[in-house]
């Protein structure tokens, strides 16, 4: 298994993760219980990533807001996904002509710092997500249909799952192939984690990462898991430069690139290019 | 009387639910308690445990799989997929996600239906929701009387608050914003900044609530006289008190 130096000098040179033909794509999601940090992993993780010279899409299909300021960059006003689909007379939405996944990350995402691009579902309003219903038809269309635009094969895509099972329930996270399962120290939050973990590993067929988060000290990463049943892989601590990244609105990754928290991701970053690339 | 829970992920809405269940519930209300979030979590806070909470039998799966004869009736789906918590309060679990769905989830017995369709009178409905506005936002208006929004003081569960908000005002709702978790007058001055328009009742930071959480007990056996349950119990007799929805 490459260590991560490794990883890095042969992505640069083209001559081993990124070269035609490597299966390098690294398909992630970040599920479990709200207010776990799903959000500040996946932003992290997707800068994280990006420095280290992968071509990063990430995907936000939470209805609410969360995703924007982890990775640095402003809410969009609009959604920019918008513009892929068009309703024609008394029919259903659909992708506009000629419009296909490859098409949708050029031209309807957002750019973040990096380099990373990101594809949002479309927030929900007072009127839910009727306003942008051809943003969730074509969000559809485009996680269903991933596997056919082979200049994606040589992207990270991670994904930021909205709180619960049901996005992996309902097959909206086709593209996942390692479920990085985010669990804080407490019982509502290990009962969503062992669920997530159980969907993830027997019905859709994908490896599960397991994380211990806002972890204080080493009891714990123990309540977690004895909580869950299980050991976790990693930890993230407890750590309030996230608190004040999130009230001064920045990236915790730009505002404290140093802090615990970012280096605990750093770990993270290793350990997801392990299982994923490693295989 | 029919109540929502709503807000975002780890604000607290499913403790705040139970807590004041079992408050209504020991007051001598009869209280059915729906958990409307396809990741249950309702039966832990009033008081089943963990490994009771995994067992409750979901309505929708329960039609779902064949292993019943359709139940016509909202009172039969009580009486059939309902379970029993302490203080007499009846639990009913709408959906559970278990398996990959390769349907559209909101078809069959969906939460907001459900919950909209509890006979309401003379006893309190109360319903814990999916994190988001989803449920709520599907939810026709005029069904239900109030919707507690529940925001800890961290940003981004003010600005979910803030949508609840307005998606509850769009469907006639009274709204009251349960201010969680706050430790100090700038937490409380953060909520109040985004939502002061609103009637604003506050929770205190309480370590029995959260070490309730930890070890996975309804906050309310492990300290009836806490803080932060008193202040729930007090929000429930407020609410018992008031009208029903005038529209």
């Amino acid at each position: 298994m490459p260590d991560t130096a490794e990883l890095i000098r042969r992505s640069k040179t083209g001559s081993g993760v990124n070269a035609p033909g490597a299966d390098a794509r690294l398909w992630i999601a970040t599920a479990g219980k709200g207010g776990a940090g799903k959000s500040v992993l996946t932003g992290t993780l997707a800068r994280v990533l990006a420095r280290r010279g992968h071509r990063v899409l990430a995907i936000d299909s939470d209805t609410m807001p969360g995703l924007t300021q982890s990775l640095g960059v402003a809410e969009p006003e609009t959604c920019a996904l918008l513009g892929a689909a068009e309703k024609p007379e008394g029919g259903r939405w659909r992708l506009r002509p000629g419009v296909g996944p490859a098409r949708i990350v050029s031209r309807f995402t957002t750019q973040a710092p990096d380099g990373i691009r990101l594809l949002q579902l479309g927030k929900a309003d007072k009127d839910g997500l009727a306003p942008v219903a051809g943003a969730v038809s074509a969000f559809l269309d485009f996680v269903y249909r991933i596997n056919e635009a082979e200049s994606l094969r040589r992207w990270a895509i991670i994904g930021d799952l909205p709180a619960g099972p049901r996005h992996p329930g309902a097959g909206f996270s086709a593209y996942t192939r390692l479920y990085v399962v985010v669990v804080e120290p407490t019982s509502q939050s290990a009962l969503t984690g062992r669920r997530i973990a159980s969907l993830a590993r027997n019905h859709l067929g994908a490896d599960v990462l397991l994380v211990a988060s806002k972890v204080a000290n080493p009891a714990g990463r123990r309540r977690v898991e004895r909580l869950l049943g299980e050991p976790v892989d990693l930890e993230i601590p407890l750590d309030p430069a996230v608190v004040r990244a999130e009230r001064e609105e920045v990236a915790v990754f730009d505002a404290a690139p140093d802090a615990p928290v970012v280096r605990a991701v750093e770990r993270l970053a290793d350990a997801v290019q392990a299982r994923t690339l490693g295989r | 009387m029919r109540i929502a829970v709503a807000g975002k992920g780890g604000a607290g809405k499913t403790t705040v639910s139970g807590t004041i269940a079992r408050a209504l519930g020991r007051a001598g209300h009869e209280v059915i308690a729906v958990d409307a979030d396809v990741n249950p979590m309702l039966g832990i806070s009033l008081g089943l445990g963990m490994d009771d909470t995994e067992r409750l039998a979901a309505v929708r799966q329960g039609l779902d799989t064949g292993q019943t004869d359709h139940e016509p009736t909202i009172e039969g789906m009580l009486e059939r997929f309902g379970a029993d918590a302490p203080d007499g309060v009846r639990i009913l679990v709408a959906s559970r996600v278990d398996m990959p769905d390769s349907g559209c989830g909101c078809c069959a017995t969906t939460a907001d239906r459900l919950l909209g369709a509890v006979e309401s009178e003379g006893r309190t409905v109360l319903g814990d929701l999916e994190a988001g506005t989803g449920v709520l936002a599907r939810m026709k208006p005029g069904s239900l009387d109030v919707v507690l929004v529940v925001a800890n003081p961290a940003p981004k569960a003010i600005e979910v608050a803030r949508r609840a908000v307005e998606t509850a005002v769009a469907r006639d709702c009274r709204v009251i914003v349960v201010a969680n978790r706050v430790k100090d007058a700038e937490d409380l001055e953060a909520i109040r900044a985004v939502l002061g328009d609103q009637e604003i009742v506050v929770i205190c930071e309480d370590p029995i609530i959260s070490q309730a959480d930890a070890e996975g007990l309804a906050p309310i056996d492990l300290d009836a006289e806490a803080p932060g349950v008193l202040a729930l119990v007090a929000l429930g007799e407020r609410l018992a008190a008031a009208p029903a929805h005038a529209g």
